[in-house]
């Protein structure tokens, strides 16, 4: 065999197989270049799961007509100009390279008009030979790209397409994807001439919310916080599904690294690490997250697809990410989360939460508040909860006799000056299992068990964190055959070790001995644990392991510590847990990341009786 | 096979060997005691395939020889709850054992004899011939101090070392260390060392009667003990037992000697405030006084203030209590020697009058 230089149309079907892999990617790759070219709306049309049509239109700067055939050339972009700007890229794209490839597996369409030009202009390409043909078209200012029958030049990637709904399917993913980074642009969707998505642009936090619930579902909505954090250069936004709504798959995460979609091994493991102690076990955090953080700190030319990137300083964003995940997931009080779901921030008040399909909306949010207020039993004012008017309500409702008499026994009683805690007064136990109590907004219904142990651990955290370190040397040293990149680190990290009460020595080019561990982890597995923190150390410079085992032990023992089921707790008993329950850290899941309350608002349940119809 | 039994008689054998008998089995026949009547003896025998105990009864009248597995647990319920000085009878035939006491009869099933696994005893190498009291002293000296379902598995349980004229047992879990010696008469000409598995040390000890002469037969896989009343056959932990020699603090100038009582109450005094997951504990020395401060993470605090014989430096360590409280009840004197060398090193622990046993602590850094 004779080496020869490769014709460009093999090289760009060759380069095809990297970014071009099925339909999704192509549109990917269009959109991306739509936005990059300044777009507020981008419509998508489908046919037959994109094998056969894909035409995304936009209104972005458009193409000049000179510069149409070099639109379609490889390594030709408007995007970037030197070395300098790919180190801080600030567009999707820049690699030059989207197009071309398309152009070389399909039948393309390029058709542009610019703002001030009298006409537009089609470049037309199909397959192979490249010869691409101008022709003047009809066009507003924008950008329309027309892929007519993708791979219908390569055989052997046409087998690989699934049917039409699978890839109809991705496809969909990847909208929902980008669609979720840019809030600020409109986008619908067609498919086979039947419309499937039109999202507005999202310029509220209320439109956003809603934008997020349609395309990852209202239930995520409905149990997310939200997020946003600045520290120096680096900012972090979103919404962060509660521990309590987590999925079984890691299939509800989607994080964004100035506007682009990523996967990445040290960001995931940064939010499952924030996640740890709350989430129940197996399960997956759900997010949809944006990083900001400048350009030139992250470097996105790592893969032509850009799915993953490098980060400059991955231990310190690492680090950022977790705390402040951390903070905010630990914040989640009662208080906060009645005010978000049962009744709606006073700025969303006329729109329930509920609501957040989108669908009747607009029937919801020509309805007066006072409406919806009296329908929870009075709310009133945008500050907090007038309380009154509610227990008024109830003791009519009841009947509950007068205040004189039962002062000790209800705690209604003098409630009309003082605020109903989040929680509200414990009425009674049911099944020794769980406390009923009632608040502004309904029925409380808490798992005793649950709430408690959450209580007795973290105060058992806080104490062993206030005492320090203890450590406990071993009379019969340890050793360890590990790698020596391990015994390296075992040197280099001592003092790191030495914090968290370890203490190794090197003994031999690839063996270690442990000579000191951790009081607190007398009877654990030295062999198992120091071996996890070696890896985890190399793989991402921080190690949680013994945080991580320590807690495991502490919520065992308050586990053990805490009321179990069937113990009969009397009001005063009931209404000291609840009044924890407001103060702690994660109070809305167990140790093992279980709800630990729900809320039955006065509108559920009415509904069960429906009342009111 | 057909025998009858006063209930006394015939519990004795079975209470011997059912501690062997694990609760849990994936191998139906281990939960089984074979039962072999030979020569009007009645032979019980338990095993979980690393320890196995046979214990003995004459049986006279009505018999007829033969053997045959049953159910080791209820065997030993049904027993026991029968009532003092019944005559049990037992028989089998066709799989099935009868068991009739009085009005109760009970019907148990059984597996057949040939399929029950003996312990492979092997050739000895060495004997020991020791009396049944010292060497029982010596596993209860030091058995506290054996680890549990360690991951190295060798401390998982006891070491005896054996030399012609000496028999030292050593346990230890990594953090503390018991070493006992008695003097015996051995076949040995050099040092030996075995190491016996936690569940063999258990039972030897619960066997051992007070006053016997017994002799030990050590092969290279196993050991073996034959009594009248019981043989017992254990096989041997294959690993090397860390070298204990290195671990005894050598050096030692700070020597406090307290007496045993006081200090055990105090020490037990000082632990129900210590925290209870490390229970750390502080010992503070000055001249002729050894003061103790424990606190847990309520902030609470508990102070004793011993009187000790100490002309030494000030000096401040940490330890487990556990692990103190452990050794001042393995010792039975009425004074206990402390032996310090700093607050990083390890701490001994004897009696200061009769030095057959040894301790040795692990400070905490607190």
């Amino acid at each position: 065999m004779t080496i020869k230089i490769l014709s460009p149309q093999l090289a760009n079907q060759i380069a095809a197989g990297e970014v071009v892999e099925r339909p999704a990617s192509v549109v990917k790759e269009l959109i991306e270049n739509s936005l990059d070219a300044g777009a507020s709306k981008v419509e998508i049309d489908i046919e037959a799961g994109g094998i056969k049509l894909i035409r995304i239109r936009d209104n972005g700067s458009g193409i000049a007509e000179q510069q149409l055939p070099l639109a379609l050339a490889r390594h030709a972009t408007s995007k970037i100009d030197q070395l300098a700007d790919l180190e801080a890229v600030a567009t999707l794209g820049f690699r030059g390279e989207a197009l071309a490839s398309i152009a070389s597996v399909s039948r393309l369409t390029l058709s542009s008009a610019t703002a001030g030009a009298d006409m537009g202009w089609a470049a037309v390409s199909a397959g192979r030979d490249m010869a691409v043909e101008l022709k003047p078209v009809a066009h507003p200012v924008g950008t329309t790209v027309e892929v007519r029958d993708l791979f219908f030049n390569t055989p052997a990637r046409r087998k690989f397409l699934r049917t039409e709904n699978t890839e109809y399917g991705r496809l969909d993913e990847v909208i929902k994807k980008v669609a979720l980074s840019r809030f600020d642009v409109g986008f619908t969707l067609r498919h086979n001439q039947r419309s499937q998505r039109s999202l507005l642009p999202a310029t509220t936090q209320l439109e956003q919310e809603r934008r997020v619930a349609d395309l990852v579902g209202p239930a995520f909505m409905q149990q997310a916080l939200f997020v946003d954090l600045h520290s120096a250069e680096l900012r972090l936004w979103g919404w962060l599904g509660l521990p309590t709504f987590s999925r079984s798959q890691a299939d509800l995460q989607h994080f964004y690294v100035n506007g682009r979609a990523i996967r990445d091994k040290v960001v995931s493991h940064a939010v499952r690490q924030a996640y740890h102690d709350v989430l129940y076990h197996g399960r997956h955090p759900a997010y949809v997250l944006f990083l900001e953080m400048p350009a030139a700190e992250v470097d996105v030319n790592v893969h032509p697809t850009k799915h993953e990137v490098r980060f400059r300083d991955s231990r310190h964003l690492h680090g950022f990410i977790t705390s402040s995940i951390k903070r905010t997931v630990a914040a989640d009080r009662p208080a906060d989360r009645l005010a978000q779901t049962a009744l709606g921030s006073p700025a969303a008040a006329p729109l329930e939460r509920d609501d957040l399909s989108g669908q009747s909306s607009l029937a919801l949010r020509s309805q007066p508040a006072a409406a919806l207020s009296s329908r929870v039993g009075g709310v009133t004012g945008s500050q907090g909860i007038d309380s009154s008017a509610a227990i008024e309500s109830f003791r009519a409702l009841y009947g509950v006799p007068g205040a004189a008499e039962v002062r000790d026994a209800d705690p209604f009683a003098n409630t009309a000056a003082v605020d109903i805690p989040p929680l509200g007064f414990a009425v009674a136990q049911l099944h020794g299992v769980f406390i009923l109590a009632q608040n502004a907004h309904g029925l409380v219904i808490v798992d005793t068990h649950a709430a408690h142990e959450r209580i007795v651990y973290e105060r058992l955290k806080v104490a062993f964190e206030g005492e320090g370190v203890v450590a406990q040397p071993l009379l019969v040293p340890e050793s360890l055959a590990v790698s020596e990149r391990e015994a390296d680190l075992v040197e280099e990290a001592a003092a790191l070790l030495a914090e968290l009460g370890i203490r190794v020595e090197r003994s031999g080019r690839e063996s270690v001995v442990v000579r000191q561990i951790p009081a607190l982890l007398r009877g654990s597995q030295v062999e198992s644990l120091v071996r996890d923190l070696l890896a985890d150390l190399l793989a991402h410079g921080v190690s949680e392991r013994v945080a991580e085992q320590r807690n495991e032990l502490l919520s065992t023992m308050a586990c053990h510590g805490s009321v179990r089921a069937n113990r009969k707790l009397t009001i005063a008993e009931m209404n000291a847990l609840l009044r924890d329950m407001e103060v702690t850290e994660r109070s809305g899941q167990c140790n093992h990341g279980r709800p630990t309350w729900t809320q039955l608002s006065m509108a559920e349940l009415d509904k069960l009786f429906m009342r009111g119809r | 096979m057909k025998f009858s039994l006063e209930r006394e008689a015939l519990l004795k054998p079975l209470q011997m060997v059912v501690g062997v008998v694990e609760r849990r089995q994936t191998l139906p026949i281990l939960s089984n005691v074979l039962l072999t009547l030979r020569d009007g003896r009645l032979s019980v025998t338990a095993t979980d395939l690393e320890v196995e105990i046979v214990g003995y009864a004459a049986v006279s009248g009505e018999l007829e020889e033969g053997e045959v597995t049953i159910p080791a647990r209820k065997f030993v319920d049904i027993c026991r709850s029968l009532p003092d000085r019944a005559m049990v009878s037992f028989a089998s035939a066709d799989g099935r054992a009868q068991v009739k006491s009085g009005r109760s009869r009970f019907t148990l099933s059984t597996l057949p004899a040939n399929e029950f696994p003996s312990v492979d005893s092997g050739d000895s190498s060495a004997t020991v011939a020791i009396a049944s009291a010292a060497l029982k002293k010596l596993i209860e000296a030091t058995a506290f101090a054996m680890a549990q379902q360690d991951v190295r598995y060798y401390l998982n349980g006891m070491l005896w070392e054996l030399t012609a004229d000496n028999l030292r047992v050593v346990a230890t879990d990594g953090h503390r260390m018991a070493l006992a010696d008695h003097p015996c008469e051995s076949s040995v000409a050099e040092t030996s060392k075995s190491i016996l598995p936690r569940k063999g040390v258990v039972e030897l000890s619960r066997l051992l009667g007070d006053d016997e002469q017994i002799e030990i037969q050590l092969g290279g896989n196993h050991l073996r003990i034959a009594t009248p009343g019981f043989q017992f056959i254990s096989k041997l932990v294959d690993g090397a037992y860390p070298d204990y020699q290195r671990v005894l603090p050598k050096g030692g100038d700070k020597i406090i000697e307290g007496d045993r009582a006081e200090l055990k109450q105090a020490f037990s005094r000082t632990a129900i405030l210590s925290n209870e997951k490390y229970r750390g504990i502080k010992l503070n020395l000055v001249a002729g006084q050894l003061l103790l401060t424990a606190n847990n993470p309520e902030q609470e605090q508990a102070e004793e203030e011993v009187a000790v014989d100490y002309s030494g430096e000030e000096l401040e360590l940490g330890f487990n209590v556990s692990y103190l409280i452990d050794v001042v009840n393995a010792l039975k004197g009425e004074k206990i020697r402390l032996t310090l060398v700093d607050a990083n090193s390890s701490a001994l622990i004897e009696d200061p009058q009769q030095g057959s046993a040894l301790y040795v602590v692990m400070p905490m850094r607190l």
